[in-house]
């Protein structure tokens, strides 16, 4: 693995290498939300935040996403222009593996080329996290502080550098965009980022078992369990819009005087309009069905389908649920009930 | 101040009767300062009850909330009281609903609490971060304490309080079949502040103001969820034939989107605040809100959510109503 060092005082030249051959997304706010966003020009100071509030798929899987333009009347149809390299700069160990998950979604029976191009196309540079949040667990679910799955590149904060470890060719790439900024890393080095990781994942305070409860999950479809724990939900699309890995979208056509659009939009799980047949049957009438359809999806189907479960421990269902609908209790609960 | 084991053996009582379904409270959440709605069956689940100033959700909304299934044929609908314990403000979204005629006044049984104000929960994790064990609080003579793992902590209830609370005018609810407690004395004073802040900028600066927060929305109608006089059975955000609003988010249509609520909750709106505390964008919603109550208040005297008795705003007529904007 080809290892090197960043220091701090040359992150903004890094940067403005990066940004000048690629679109560079950093998290950035806007409003008050913080999300992934292409770098403009104004940007005063890089901050990379703990966790950003809108997970970094919508790079490669955005909330709205035009398929095709058409006129009305007309049989032509016209694509969005061709993908750009991109770099996207920041991105936590478990939004990157969320990416890994997503991919065998999108490659699954016929390869989506909206969403594959756009991560064929773009090269991930990590921040391993060393200061986990309340709600963190990615060392249940096969993660860690510093996991490099999905990832390029690697950086670990040592204080006054950054650590750079190359992870594909990709990353090996962008590297030597840039070499002329790296400086080479001592063992040392390599030993303190070893240290300060170990350290990170002793922080995590939050975990669960998730032995068996791919098995235990259909066994407990008619539980009481559902019933109790839909009661306070509310219904709205916080914890799938904001997971890293929940990837629903819907397809639809706008027009706009005589030009249209197809466009595919995220959709949620949670929200009755989902499964709504056009006859006004609904297979999931209300929010019990719904819940458990969104706890079976991530820790049952998806793991049948393709032997991972579709969730990295990232928290933000956890920390941003209004009514503390919180996952890990679902799954202690899970573990608990008896069949 | 409510008397814990008063409130308990009030709602074990409540609940063993054959014709209350459940009653809804508050309880301990999973960690930190974190507080879960309860939905009381069973009178030994009363025990896990709570009211403190952690308790920030407003429970009206589950009135409303629940999905009104087809039953099969034969089966009588569930026609039990549902028993529901509500701060001043929440009390005010309950006489609403019932104004409107959303429930029906004797299909509840509201239990009230006098309230001293709710917290931040944003305020008070910037405090006390990565609080994993659970936290309780307490009031205590205008201060707010936090029974952290490490030893008490007390703060001036100002530093802490929602923001809609340091200006509450309706502490105590304004509703209710019976009391926990006594009365609190009343401490706000409604003046609009940062409503009339915002409408001393010129348009242009209002609309940027706006444009800013309604791109950072992700649709996730979080709001409208919570918000309990969001009720529509068939709401216009989901209509597909015609499509009201596209489901594509971009500022236009996610400013159609707030805009259409907006307006549909004037003089309706209770300010309970619940729509800009769950948004995970942060997106000022109340300011949105307060600006059509303070319209409604001036121009008409009407504040929604006080006297069961009253009409509906949208509905009701006085010859001395203003109607200098009809053309």
């Amino acid at each position: 693995m080809d290892t090197k060092k960043l220091s701090k005082d040359k992150l903004g030249e890094f940067v403005a290498v990066l940004a000048k051959q690629n679109k560079l997304y950093i998290p950035q706010k806007e409003g008050e939300n913080l999300k992934f966003k292409p770098l403009s020009g104004d940007q005063e100071e890089l901050d990379f935040p703990r966790i950003t509030t809108v997970p970094p798929k919508d790079v490669f899987f955005p909330q709205t996403e035009t398929l095709y333009r058409f006129e009305q009347g007309g049989t032509d149809i016209s694509f969005p222009k061709e993908e750009e390299e991109a770099v996207v700069l920041g991105i936590r160990p478990c939004d990157a593996r969320a990416m890994a998950i997503m991919d065998s979604l999108f490659s699954w029976d016929i390869d989506d080329p909206y969403f594959l191009n756009k991560r064929e196309k773009t090269t991930l540079i990590g921040l391993a996290c060393l200061e986990p949040g309340v709600n963190c667990f990615c060392t249940s679910v096969g993660g860690g502080p510093a996991s490099t799955e999905g990832l390029d590149i690697l950086l670990t904060d040592l204080g006054e550098d950054y650590l750079l470890q190359v992870l594909t060719e990709k990353g090996g790439k962008i590297k030597l965009s840039v070499e002329e900024l790296l400086e080479e890393a001592a063992e040392d080095d390599l030993d303190t980022a070893e240290k300060l990781v170990k350290e990170a994942t002793s922080k995590i305070g939050r975990s669960i078992n998730t032995d068996g409860i791919q098995e235990k999950l259909p066994e407990l479809w008619e539980s009481p369990l559902w019933k109790n724990l839909s009661n306070s939900c509310l219904g709205c699309g916080i914890c799938t819009f904001l997971c890293p890995t929940c990837h629903c979208f819907d397809i639809q056509d706008e027009m706009e005087g005589l030009e249209g659009r197809r466009c595919r939009v995220w959709d949620s799980c949670m929200f009755e309009e989902y499964t709504l047949h056009a006859s006004g049957h609904n297979p999931r009438p209300s929010r019990r069905e719904r819940l458990r359809n969104r706890i079976n999806h991530k820790y049952s189907y998806f793991v049948q389908n393709f032997g991972k479960i579709a969730c990295v421990g990232c928290g933000r269902c956890i920390d941003l649920c209004p009514v503390n609908i919180d996952v890990l209790d679902i799954l202690s609960q899970v573990v608990k009930e008896a069949i | 101040m409510v008397d814990l084991e008063k409130l308990k053996s009030i709602a074990k009582e409540t609940v063993s009767r054959d014709d209350v379904k459940y009653l809804i409270g508050w309880r301990q959440g999973t960690y930190g300062f974190r507080v879960s709605p309860h939905f009381v069956e069973k009178p030994e689940e009363a025990e896990e009850l709570i009211f403190s100033p952690l308790c920030t959700n407003n429970l009206a909304s589950y009135l409303v909330l629940p999905e009104k299934l087809p039953l099969p044929r034969g089966v009588e609908p569930d026609s039990r009281k549902v028993a529901l314990m509500v701060k001043g403000c929440d009390s005010r979204a309950v006489v609403q609903q019932i104004v409107e005629q959303g429930i029906k006044r004797d299909e509840i049984i509201v239990i009230g609490c006098p309230c001293e104000g709710v917290i931040d929960l944003e305020k008070v994790e910037e405090r006390f971060p990565n609080q994993l064990e659970s936290v309780t609080a307490q009031w205590s003579n205008g201060k707010i304490i936090f029974h952290l793992p490490e030893g008490n902590e007390e703060i001036p209830k100002e530093e802490v309080l929602a923001t809609k609370c340091l200006t509450c005018r309706y502490p105590n609810p304004v509703l209710s079949d019976l009391m926990l407690g006594d009365e609190v004395e009343t401490w706000g004073d409604e003046k609009y502040e940062d409503v009339k802040e915002l409408e001393a900028k010129d348009p242009q600066e209002r609309w940027s103001f706006w444009e800013e927060a309604f791109s950072s929305c992700v649709r996730c109608y979080s709001c409208r969820n919570v918000c309990p006089m969001c009720y529509c059975e068939d709401c216009i955000l989901d209509r597909l034939n015609p499509t009201w609003i596209n489901r594509s988010n971009n500022a236009s249509e996610n400013t159609a989107f707030h805009l259409a609520r907006a307006f549909h909750l004037a003089g309706r709106c209770i300010e309970c605040g619940e729509c800009e505390r769950v948004c995970p964008a942060g997106i000022p919603l109340t300011k949105l809100n307060r600006k059509l109550s303070k319209v409604v208040q001036e121009n008409y005297e009407y504040i929604p959510g006080i006297d069961p008795e009253s009409k509906p705003f949208q509905s009701s007529y006085r010859p001395e109503d203003q109607e200098d904007f009809i053309l």
